[in-house]
């Protein structure tokens, strides 16, 4: 068979193609990405199925909004004040962006305990789904411990005292109180030095682990799969007569296969 | 909780019924939902997708729809709060002791469990029981109900608890939002009741402790305008008046507990370091006069 010249229409695919399969080679990420995308899900899943994305892009609306709040605001007690004020009446669109990143974590603390409760009258949280609410729970403490750090960073009367009080409830703590709110107070008064800890607790410390949990949380979401509802009269895994396997034995969740793999 | 291993025909290399042990039946059930959604199934994009991405929307709708009504009713004075709380509160002011301390909305049922549980008996349930029984509660829920059911029907014992713990939190939140706070003038009209009624100028004179040549009776009258002013009575609770917050005790009668005027003034300077992991912040700043009237004031309350 004679090999003809590609055409010009194969030649600008292969040019468009070429960048992909370039990182796909090296990263997978493509074959990935295909997978996330075209991955099967029950078929009767429905709106309540779209609590946790709801909440993910919640979480994503406070990390763009805090990333633009932290380029004006200013973490010290004498220009806190201040700087928030600043925001709020001067920068453009500051007062939309510190508004949403206000309310947005409201948002985002009722769609986690709606998720949750979903997931809990949904019965989802069952094998072999028990880490991933783990991981959720997890998620929920973090999230209102950034509410709880994030209260104080306007410096004003409500957030000053709750924190006093707040730092002081966790100093009742049995043998780690006094420690513990030595730790976030810095020192043995509310200070400078308080701010400095929480605006780094505020937006390192836990947006990177809420980061680290929501991915992992995600990865055991595609691996393990979302649960049909209880309802369902055609659930995915209802109870039917067992089909026998293929190599005539029944295996568990850990199943040899041929790339090893187990969700597909 | 039935683990009770179901009777279920099974083949088996040998050709023996076999029954299922629960973790069995688990894995089998995960094993037909693969199946199920392998043949079943519907990708997830675009079907479910679609569903993701218009909740998504509607979410940024919702969080940028309350930032503009917040911002659009609410005027430039601090007083002025709109629909949804004032853009600003005042600065935050250290030196002031007559702040109610209020969380977020969603710490109120924390903030409303401090009214019920008292120093020093209970408060730590308070503060650290029960919220750490619900998160060790909450993880360890996959490993209390281990059954398969996922029907609402079937699952009472799961369904009443989730109404209970709605209920109780939904209380907790809205009796938080709704506590009513005291009111400065209203306390300080108090004062002169307090006097008549716990009769303080009689108990100073039993006081002891103070220094040479101090009129008893003249500071705790003083001690008890002060106490009516410095925000005490947004925690404590005196002859029925202020409110019970944090967990904080009655000072009715606190002079009869017999604790002198240097415990009195110690513990207003630093209230953890007498009473460990007592919640109360440092009337420190108020100056040594004020903390010997203040001190002398709550050493004549006998309780009326």
């Amino acid at each position: 068979m004679a090999t003809r010249a590609p055409t010009a229409r194969q030649r600008t695919e292969a040019a468009v193609n070429y960048p992909l399969e370039w990182l796909d080679e090296r990263s997978a990420l493509v074959a990935g990405l295909r997978y996330f995308l075209f991955r099967k899900v029950p078929h009767d899943t429905n709106w309540f199925h779209t609590l946790g994305s709801a909440t993910l892009t919640a979480f994503l609306v406070q990390a763009g909004t805090g990333v633009i709040l932290a380029m004006y605001y200013k973490p010290t007690p004498n220009e806190a004040y201040e700087s928030i004020q600043h925001i709020t009446n001067d920068v453009t669109l500051g007062w939309l962006v510190r508004g949403m990143h206000k309310w947005g974590a409201s948002v985002f603390i009722i769609l986690m305990f709606l998720h949750m409760g979903r997931v809990f009258l949904f019965g989802a949280y069952k094998y072999p789904r028990e880490l991933n609410w783990i991981v959720g729970v997890l998620l929920l403490v973090t999230g209102m411990t950034e509410g709880f750090t994030g209260y104080l960073l306007p410096w004003d009367q409500t957030s000053y005292w709750a924190t006093v009080v707040g730092i002081n409830i966790n100093g009742t703590a049995p043998f780690v109180g006094s420690w513990l709110s030595q730790i976030l107070r810095g020192g043995a008064e509310i200070n400078a030095d308080t701010l400095a800890r929480f605006y780094s607790i505020h937006m390192l410390l836990l947006p990177g682990a809420l980061i680290g949990l929501i991915l992992f949380h995600l990865y055991l979401v595609v691996r393990l799969g979302v649960t049909s509802p209880p309802w369902s009269k055609t659930a995915a895994g209802r109870d039917r007569p067992p089909e026998p396997e293929a190599d005539g034995r029944r295996s568990g969740l850990i199943r040899p296969g041929p790339r090893g793999g187990i969700a597909r | 909780m039935s683990t009770t291993p179901r009777e279920r025909p099974t083949p088996s290399p040998d050709g023996r019924r076999r029954v299922l042990t629960p973790l069995e039946e688990r894995r089998a059930q995960f094993q037909r939902y693969k199946q199920d959604v392998k043949k079943e199934g519907k990708a997830f994009y675009p079907f479910a997708m679609f569903h993701d991405t218009v909740m998504s929307l509607a979410v940024v709708c919702v969080i940028v729809a309350l930032a503009v009504i917040w911002k659009y009713t609410a005027g430039e004075h601090p007083d002025d709060s709109g629909w949804l709380g004032p853009l600003y509160k005042d600065k935050a002011d250290p030196g002031t002791t007559s702040f109610v301390p209020r969380p977020d909305w969603y710490f109120y049922f924390l903030f409303y469990l401090l009214r019920i549980f008292k120093w020093p008996e209970s408060v730590l349930l308070g503060t650290i029981g029960i919220p750490t029984i619900a998160i060790i509660l909450l993880l360890a829920v996959p490993f209390l109900d281990v059954r398969r059911e996922r029907r609402l029907t079937r699952r009472p014992v799961a369904i009443v608890a989730a109404i209970l713990v709605v209920i109780s939190m939904g209380v907790l939140t809205y009796k938080g939002a709704t506590a009513q706070e005291a009111i400065a003038s209203e306390l300080k009209a108090k004062v002169p009741v307090w006097i008549k009624q716990e009769n303080l100028v009689a108990n100073a004179q039993h006081v002891q402790g103070l220094p040479a040549g101090a009129n008893a009776s003249a500071l705790a009258v003083r001690g008890a305008h002060i106490f009516s002013e410095v925000g005490c009575l947004t925690c404590h609770t005196y002859l029925g008046s202020g409110s019970s917050n944090l967990g904080a005790p009655d000072l009715s009668a606190e002079g009869a507990k017999g604790k002198g005027i240097q415990f009195q003034i110690n513990h207003l300077q630093c209230p953890a370091c007498v009473n460990p992991g007592s919640p109360m912040p440092s009337f420190g700043g108020l100056g040594n006069d004020n903390l010997l009237a203040l001190a002398t004031f709550l050493e004549s309350s006998k309780g009326g």
